[in-house]
C-alpha cells in the first residue's frame, strides 16, 4: 500500500506475533516449530468460529489462514474478523491451488497466498511481508491473475483504472510468475524492491475491488473449458 | 517412463498400485483402456466424456430456464444476442417460444462436477460456496420488454401477425404454461416431490412452496383457463363446430405441453439416480485405489528414513499425484497445457527436482508446439542436472500471436561465453529445435545466479 502502515516500526520492537489457523494439528505444528525462532506465535485455530475469537482477542500482526477450514472456510474468517477490525493481515495458505479458492481468498481480503509447500524460510520472509503491509504473490498467483485480466475484455464494463493491469504491472507479474524474488524482479527492471513492492500491493488492489465480472466468472467458468 | 526407472538406484521400485498411477499420466491410452477415473491431472479422460461440450441450462443468472444463459456460452455469443434472438423469433408466430420450450426440456441442467477435494471440503463447510448474487439489470430488462411490447404492437397493428381472437388466447396460454412450467423446473423440485409421494404431476399443486409459488400456479392456471375461456366465447356458433374441436384439441395440446415436464422430469431423475450410483462406485474404487497409493508411499518413506533425498522425492511425487486428483483441473484434450504439464512430472520424477509450472493461457498442439514442449523439456532435464539448484520455475505465457516459456533455475549458472562442451551441446539442441521451427531460444546465464533459458514461437 501507497500509505505508511503503523504496524511498520514494531520490527524493531520485536518479531511479528502471528496466529496459525489450520484444521489439521500436525501442519500447525510442523508450522510452529519452523518458524517459531523468528516470529511469536500467539495463538492458534482450528475452526473459523475459534478463528475469529482468537484473532480479535489476540489482534496479531499477521494470521497465516487455511483456504479450507470447518465452518465456513478462510473467507468466512476475514469476512468476520474485518467486520471488526478491517485493519488485520491475513496471509493465506493452501494445498489446493485450485484457481477459485486463491482468487477467492484474495478478493476476501488476504494480502497474499502461499502454498503450503513452502520452506520456512520463505514463509517468514511472506510473513514480514505481509506484516510491513505489503502483498506477496507466490508464481502461482501472478499466473492466476495474469489470466484473469488477461484474454478477451468485456471494453463497455472496463473501468480504466481497476480493470486493466498497466505495462509495468504485468511485467512485475511476469517475472514473479517466472520465479523472480522481488529483489530479481527489482535488478531485472531497474526499480528499486520498494517500487515493485508498491506495483504488487496495487495489482492486489485492483484483484480485490475490480467489479469486472469475468474476474468472479473467470475461476469457474475456466473448469467448463 | 520405465526405461528412465532404471537410472535411479537411489530409490526402490515403486510401489504397483503408485506406479500404475504415474504411468497413466503418461499414456491416455492406458488410462481410457483400464477404464479408471483419472489419478492425475493430465490424463485426458477421452473414455467417458464425448469430445465436445454439450450445452446445458444454467440456472446462475437465469431470467425464465437459463436455456439462453447455457446457449450463450456453448455457442459463445453474447448473452444478450441469445436473449433478443429468441425474443425475435417469438414475434414470428411464437417460433421462439416454442423452441425455447423445447430446449428447455431438452437441455440437461448443469450439474456442477468438481473435483472430488473440492466437492468434499464444500460440503463439509470448509469453503466458501455461495455464489455471488446475480445484479438485475432492470433498466437492459425495462429496455427490451418496451421494445418487444412496441415490436409486438407493430406486428399486429400491421396485418402481419396473428388475428386478434387467436392472438390474444395464445398469448394468455403461453404465459400461463410459462409460469407453472418455471415452478416446475426449480432446485427444490426433489424435495418436492418426495412431498408429493413420487406423483411428479401434483408437485407444483401440493408442496409447499411459499405463496409466491401458490400464487404463480394459480395465475398460470388461470390464464390458462382464460385463454380457453376467450376461444370459447368467440366460437358459440354451432356452425363453427369443426373449429371448435380444432381448438379443443389445441387446448388439449396445450395441457400435454404444460405436464410434458414432468413426465420427462421423471424419467430423467431415473436416469441420474442410476448413473448417480455409477459415479459413486467409480468414486469408490478411486479412493481405494488411492488409499492404497498413499499407505504404499507412506510404508516406502518409513523404510527410507535414512535418505533424505529419497524421502523427499517419494513425498513430492505422492504429493502431485494427490493434489492433481483432488483439486486438478480436468484436462480433456491434447494442449500444450497438458503436453507442458506432462514433461515437468517427467522431469520432476526422473530428476527429483520440483518444477513448478504456471501456465497463463492454453493453445491446441500444433507441430510446432510438440517442438517448443520438447526443448523445454530438454532445458529442465539440463537445469535439473547440471545447475544444482532445489527447485526450477517453468513459465508458460499464451498470447494470441505468441508462445513463450521460460525454465529458469537459481543454481550455479555458467559464464556463457565460455561454455562446457557438453552444455553448448546441450543449448545447441534446443535452440537448433526452436529455429527448425521458426521459433527463437535464448539461455541466459551467470555463474552465480543460476540459468534461465528463454523459448519463443509464433503461433
Amino acid at each position: 500500500m501507497t500509505e505508511p502502515t503503523p504496524a511498520a516500526p514494531r520490527t524493531e520492537q520485536g518479531p511479528h506475533r502471528v496466529v496459525v489457523v489450520d484444521d489439521h494439528a500436525m501442519f500447525r505444528t510442523g508450522v510452529k516449530a519452523e518458524i517459531g525462532r523468528s516470529v511469536a506465535v500467539v495463538g492458534e485455530a482450528a475452526d473459523a468460529e475459534t478463528a475469529i475469537k482468537v484473532v480479535l482477542a489476540t489482534r496479531p500482526d499477521v494470521v497465516l489462514l487455511d483456504v479450507h477450514l470447518p465452518g465456513g472456510g478462510g473467507i468466512e474468517v476475514l469476512r468476520k474478523v474485518h467486520e471488526l477490525n478491517p485493519d488485520q493481515k491475513f496471509l493465506a495458505l493452501s494445498v489446493s491451488d485450485a484457481a477459485e479458492d486463491v482468487i477467492g481468498v484474495i478478493r476476501g481480503g488476504a494480502r497474499g497466498y502461499v502454498t503450503k509447500s513452502i520452506n520456512g524460510v520463505e514463509l517468514i520472509d511472506a510473513i514480514r511481508r505481509v506484516a510491513e503491509g505489503d502483498a506477496v504473490f507466490s508464481p502461482r498467483l501472478a499466473g492466476f491473475v495474469l489470466d484473469a485480466f488477461s484474454g478477451a475484455i468485456d471494453l463497455a464494463a472496463v473501468d480504466e483504472d481497476l480493470d486493466r493491469l498497466s505495462a509495468r504491472e504485468r511485467e512485475v507479474l511476469r517475472l514473479i510468475a517466472r520465479g523472480y524474488a522481488y529483489k530479481e524482479v527489482a535488478r531485472e527492471l531497474f526499480i528499486s524492491i520498494k517500487t515493485v513492492e508498491t506495483h504488487v500491493s496495487s495489482v492486489l488492489r485492483k484483484l480485490q475491488l475490480s467489479n469486472r465480472h469475468q474476474l468472479t466468472r473467470w475461476a469457474t467458468d475456466r473448469r467448463l473449458v | 517412463m520405465t526405461a528412465t526407472e532404471s537410472d535411479r538406484p537411489a530409490l526402490p521400485p515403486a510401489p504397483r498400485e503408485l506406479h500404475r498411477g504415474l504411468d497413466l499420466g503418461a499414456d491416455p491410452d492406458v488410462a481410457a483402456a483400464t477404464g479408471l477415473a483419472p489419478a492425475h491431472p493430465t490424463v485426458p479422460d477421452a473414455a467417458s466424456e464425448p469430445a465436445s461440450p454439450r450445452a446445458t441450462r444454467i440456472s446462475e443468472g437465469a431470467v425464465l430456464g437459463g436455456v439462453c444463459t447455457g446457449l450463450a456460452r456453448h455457442l459463445g455469443w453474447p448473452l444478450m444476442v441469445v436473449r433478443i434472438g429468441f425474443v425475435g423469433l417469438a414475434l414470428a408466430q411464437f417460433a421462439g417460444v416454442i423452441a425455447y420450450g423445447a430446449l428447455w426440456l431438452l437441455l440437461p441442467p448443469e450439474t456442477g462436477e468438481r473435483a472430488p477435494g473440492l466437492e468434499s471440503a464444500g460440503r463439509a463447510g470448509m469453503r466458501d460456496v455461495s455464489r455471488p448474487r446475480r445484479r438485475a439489470d432492470w433498466g437492459m430488462l425495462t429496455a427490451l420488454v418496451a421494445l418487444g411490447t412496441g415490436l409486438l404492437w407493430i406486428v399486429q397493428t400491421s396485418g402481419l401477425g396473428l388475428r386478434p381472437q387467436i392472438f390474444w388466447p395464445v398469448a394468455l396460454a403461453c404465459a400461463g404454461a410459462a409460469l407453472v412450467w418455471r415452478q416446475a423446473d426449480t432446485s427444490q423440485q426433489k424435495q418436492w416431490r418426495a412431498e408429493a409421494g413420487g406423483r411428479a404431476w401434483l408437485v407444483p399443486f401440493v408442496a409447499r412452496g411459499g405463496w409466491p409459488a401458490m400464487v404463480r400456479v394459480i395465475v398460470g392456471l388461470g390464464l390458462v383457463g382464460t385463454a380457453f375461456g376467450i376461444v370459447i366465447a368467440q366460437q358459440d356458433q354451432i356452425a363453427q363446430l369443426r373449429e371448435v374441436m380444432a381448438m379443443a384439441t389445441l387446448a388439449l395440446a396445450g395441457l400435454a405441453v404444460v405436464l410434458a415436464p414432468y413426465l420427462y422430469r421423471s424419467r430423467t431423475a431415473l436416469n441420474e439416480a442410476r448413473s448417480a450410483k455409477v459415479r459413486a462406485d467409480a468414486r469408490a474404487d478411486m479412493a481405494a485405489h488411492l488409499h492404497d497409493s498413499v499407505l504404499q508411499t507412506l510404508a516406502l518413506i518409513q523404510r527410507q528414513a535414512e535418505d533424505p533425498k529419497a524421502v523427499q522425492q517419494l513425498a513430492r511425487r505422492q504429493e502431485r499425484e494427490l493434489r492433481g486428483w483432488l483439486y486438478g483441473e480436468e484436462l480433456v484434450e491434447t494442449t500444450l497445457k497438458v503436453a507442458l504439464t506432462a514433461a515437468a512430472a517427467e522431469v520432476e520424477d526422473e530428476r527429483g527436482v520440483p518444477v513448478e509450472l504456471v501456465m497463463v493461457g492454453d493453445t491446441d498442439m500444433s507441430d510446432a508446439s510438440k517442438a517448443l514442449v520438447r526443448a523445454a523439456r530438454e532445458a529442465m532435464v539440463n537445469a535439473a542436472k547440471h545447475s544444482g539448484a532445489d527447485k526450477i520455475d517453468v513459465y508458460a505465457e499464451i498470447t494470441d500471436d505468441l508462445v513463450e516459456v521460460f525454465v529458469r533455475d537459481r543454481g550455479a549458472g555458467f559464464d556463457p561465453s565460455s561454455v562446457a562442451e557438453d552444455r553448448m551441446g546441450v543449448a545447441g539442441s534446443i535452440m537448433d529445435r526452436m529455429t527448425r521451427h521458426g521459433g527463437t531460444a535464448t539461455v541466459r546465464s551467470q555463474p552465480g545466479e543460476g540459468t534461465e533459458v528463454r523459448l519463443e514461437i509464433t503461433r
